[in-house]
């Protein structure tokens, strides 16, 4: 699936009247079966940028295109796996997997099939019958990409998924994912202000300048084949020009 | 605005108290009356000594000797001024206008059921006294601390003091009138009762066609079929065994149905106390009556004024101050006369009313007045309790416990 | 029972009931406890024309019942509405606020004189008792649902119906049930009260009132105690539910 970002800003209004503004003159596009990471610094409207791509909000001027249709409001092409407490605690995990088919009025058999498919996909299939509650925090957000690639949408959208994960787990999810994106080939977002992540796992880098949040400078990441070894020179050395980047300030 | 708020604070202080000092210098009577819903609290505050004595209707004069919490002073056809209430008027029956000019024949038949009742209650009392027993309570046990007594037996004892009638006669017309003259000295009468003459009063406050009629179709021996009601006739009345031509026309039912082809029959024969009554003529269902209890008659002709009953059992007062403010009724007929007594907690001095009268100056004087209790503002037992003191030279104020 | 250290308490009271009731002496100010205790081992023998006491409990429970349900079918609806919506909120909360404060028994007047005597009067000033707890407990639950899991159903492709019915309503029904045992148990008190009205021949409240008419006040605590305990059996049953279907909840992280 393929984007089309053309002059997006977002401006958000207080309850005081007051103006702040999160994104500025965002142009961007995003190639189809690509892995694009946002990066920044806390505050410079990542998230904000993510949440109107995935119809959660409405940006105040610009537009966005997908596959060449403009962009209405939450759509099954584009799912998005939010940072935590995204789980149904009241559904099993096979529920929470089956829920975009079950609102898509899928029949009970159907559903449960293909949930069980992709909860094989992340490695979670004996877990069908527990509660979120039951689960570690890795285990839960396997089971929110399961849940979102259960709807087979063409991209996904991804806010700092492991964010609150501990270092050890972080790493193994983020290999997993690599995994899945492999075999799956979806178009993905991520999110993230950990520059080792972004570069562990883009093929490009948008970052982004602090708020109100501007394209700074988008940086490919191909040199490196995957998996990748986080200790390869080509691997150090666009790590450290995104360090520069992100500490150089917001001179622009 | 701090200092507003402050000084609207301390106006606000100064007002309560000037309004609490105010309570506490209000003149007090030599006799308290406690009005109570009802007869209910009244043996519960004796024994507790929240009140020096009251006045009640039968069964719940007995209640006191027979628990050991008080004694009887005085039945209520003995109270001053001599002579006045002997024979008093006490409950009466009584219907809305509306249903009388609806449909005559079913407020006749009514009034014929409660003569033909009364009858037989004057006829077989200790019969009488024990369908009341049972409708009261069950005929189950009352229990006072170490005493264990039938409700049969407290029922006994008060059957005698109450005199059964229903013949609205001259004698007991003026029995009335002697009522709304105490009602109007107590300042109770503000309407269409307040200046009327004799005459006036009775045309406002009786209809006799009922009686008559009724009283006609009994010699006669055939009640006229009413027309049927659709809807539910609503029956108020107290528990009370004043009120025994009630509970003795709807136990014996059978027997009313087969010898006058009149019967009050309960929809369910197993209840104690039926409450959904059918009224047959002559065989046929005229109308389904809800026989609703309350505590007290005041109580009562509320609910007549909002057409929640249609026909009443109570007590003379109640009706009277009811048809002054206007609520659409009509007295039809006697129930019964006399019926209620004086109490008095067991330590008292007083054996009769003069020595009654003698221990309330006394207690009064010590700036300790005596507290009575009696059912209810505007009953006939508060209003001849208070003119009996008025009369005996003792001032009244209500209180509040 | 979880608690075996909850019923020392009422054994020391009964202890102490007796001691006093006997020093006292007064049976009108605490009657016996071997006076009452006999009503209660007998639950299904008449009392003073009454009814029994399981004849007169399952009367008022027919009442509380009738009432809960109409609470129920309109307080969590419109709970639902005034906590997803601001716009419907800011139109029905200050009527809302208004009403909330007036205790139910204080339409009784009222109750009567637009229902008539009977069950229907009763069971609209229960159903004003249990509306309120349920309506704003449900309100409250429906706030609290976390915005992320609308947002997740949104972004997976629900529509707003399909939002308050399979992740809203769920997600506010632990809150929404601590409203119905809390709506119950006044539900409860209120059907008590309401049988003093005019009108009513049978039910625990009415059967309490009628042996207070005759002073006979062993009827009258073996009456309360009955009342005591149908409340707190319900109130346990509630809990257990709670126990059972929503544990989940508050254990997420």
């Amino acid at each position: 699936m393929k984007l089309a970002i053309r002059d997006l800003s977002k401006v958000f209004v207080t309850g005081t009247g007051e103006q702040v503004p999160a994104l500025e003159g965002i142009n961007l596009t995003v190639e189809d079966e690509e892995f694009l990471c946002i990066l920044g610094p806390s505050g410079c409207g990542k998230t904000t940028l993510l949440r109107i791509i995935a119809g959660l909000d409405t940006p105040t001027t610009g537009s966005i295109q997908v596959d060449g249709e403009a962009l209405s409001g939450p759509s099954r092409r584009i799912a998005m796996i939010f940072q935590e407490y995204s789980l149904f605690p009241w559904r099993t995990i096979l529920e929470n997997v089956a829920f975009g088919l079950e609102v898509q009025g899928r029949d009970r058999e159907e559903r449960k099939a293909a949930a069980r498919k992709y909860l094989d996909l992340v490695g979670l299939a004996s877990f069908e019958k527990n509660f979120p509650y039951e689960l570690s925090g890795g285990m839960r957000q396997r089971v929110a990409v399961a849940r979102a690639l259960a709807i087979e949408p063409r991209a996904l959208l991804m806010d700092e998924p492991f964010g609150a994960l501990d270092a050890q787990t972080r790493n193994l999810m983020q290999t997993e994912l690599q995994e899945i994106w492999r075999k799956t080939r979806k178009t993905i977002l991520f999110v993230t202000h950990s520059v080792d992540e972004a570069v562990y796992l883009a093929d490009r880098i948008v970052v982004l300048t602090e708020r109100p949040g501007r394209v700074r400078e988008i940086i490919p990441v191909m040199k490196c084949a995957h998996p990748r070894d986080r200790t390869c020179r080509d691997f150090v050395e666009i790590r450290r020009h995104v360090l520069d980047l992100i500490a150089g300030g917001s001179s622009d | 605005m701090k200092g507003m708020r402050l000084l609207l604070i301390g106006c606000l202080a100064v007002l309560l108290i000037a309004a609490g000092c105010t309570t506490t210098q209000q003149a007090t009577g030599d006799v308290g009356i406690l009005y109570t819903k009802g007869t209910g609290p009244m043996p519960t505050l004796l024994a507790t000594k929240q009140i020096d004595g009251y006045i009640a209707w039968q069964p719940f004069v007995e209640v006191a000797p027979v628990a050991h919490i008080g004694k009887v002073i005085t039945y209520s056809g003995e109270l001053p001024p001599d002579d006045r209430w002997k024979n008093h008027p006490c409950c009466v029956l009584t219907a809305r206008t509306d249903l009388m000019s609806s449909n005559p024949a079913f407020v006749d038949a009514m009034g014929a059921a409660t003569i033909l009742a009364t009858q037989y209650v004057t006829d077989h009392p200790s019969e009488a006294a024990d369908m009341v027993a049972d409708w009261l309570a069950g005929k189950g046990n009352f229990t006072y601390g170490n005493i264990t007594v039938s409700s049969v037996d407290v029922l006994d004892r008060a059957f005698p003091t109450v005199k059964f009638v229903n013949e609205p006669s001259d004698q007991w017309m003026n029995g009335q009138v002697e009522f709304v003259y105490a009602l109007r000295e107590l300042g109770a009468l503000t309407g269409s009762l307040k200046n009327s003459s004799d005459a006036e009063s009775k045309a406002i406050l009786f209809d006799t066609g009922p009686y008559t009629r009724a009283m006609a179709m009994i010699n006669a021996s055939s009640i006229t079929v009413p027309e049927a009601e659709a809807n539910p006739i609503g029956v108020g009345y107290l528990l009370s065994d004043h009120h025994a031509s009630l509970f003795v026309a709807v136990k014996k039912w059978q027997y009313f149905n087969d010898t006058y082809g009149i019967a009050l029959k309960p929809e369910d024969p197993t209840a104690t106390r039926p409450d959904l009554v059918d009224l047959l003529v002559k065989g046929k269902k005229v109308a389904t009556l809800k026989l609703i209890p309350a505590d007290a008659g005041p109580q009562l002709m509320q609910l007549a004024a909002t057409n929640t009953i249609q026909v009443a059992y109570v007590g003379n007062p109640p009706a009277i101050a009811a048809i002054d403010k206007g609520t659409p009724l009509k007295i039809l007929m006697a129930l019964n006369n006399e019926g209620s007594g004086v109490v008095v907690i067991t330590d008292s001095p007083a054996t009769d009313w003069a020595s009654f009268v003698q221990w309330a100056k006394e207690r009064s004087a010590a700036g300790k007045p005596i507290k009575m209790a009696a059912p209810g503002k505007g009953s006939i037992q508060d209003v001849m309790l208070r003119y009996a003191l008025e009369e005996s030279g003792l001032s009244v104020k209500e209180v509040q416990a | 029972m979880r608690r075996p250290l909850g019923i020392i308490l009422p054994i020391l009271l009964l202890i102490v009931w007796e001691i006093a009731a006997r020093s006292i002496n007064n049976q009108f100010i605490l009657p016996r406890l071997e006076t009452v205790v006999p009503v209660l081992l007998s639950p299904t023998v008449d009392i003073l024309g009454t009814g029994s006491l399981v004849h007169n409990a399952l009367v008022s429970l027919e009442r509380v019942g009738a009432g809960f349900l109409v609470a129920l079918a309109i307080a969590i609806p419109l709970g639902v509405g005034m906590g997803w919506s601001q716009r419907f909120d800011a139109l029905v909360d200050t009527t809302i606020q208004l009403l909330r404060p007036i205790p139910p028994l204080a339409w009784g007047p009222l109750a009567i004189a637009w229902f008539s005597v009977g069950i229907n009067s009763m069971v609209f000033i229960i159903f004003l008792g249990a509306f309120f707890p349920i309506l704003l407990n449900t309100i409250d639950g429906v706030r609290a649902v976390k915005r992320t899991w609308v947002e997740v159903a949104q972004t997976l492709g629900a529509s707003e119906r399909q939002v308050l019915s399979k992740v809203v309503l769920p997600g506010a029904s632990p809150t929404i049930w601590t409203g119905l045992r809390v709506g119950f148990g006044i539900a409860w008190m209120c059907v008590i009260a309401a049988e003093w009205l005019p009108g009513t021949t049978s039910g625990l409240g009415y059967l309490t009132l009628y042996a207070y008419n005759f002073g006979q006040m062993h009827y009258i605590i073996a009456g309360m105690i009955t009342i005591g305990i149908i409340g707190i059996a319900f109130d346990l049953l509630f809990r257990s539910v709670e126990d059972r279907w929503f544990c989940w909840r508050g254990l997420e992280r």
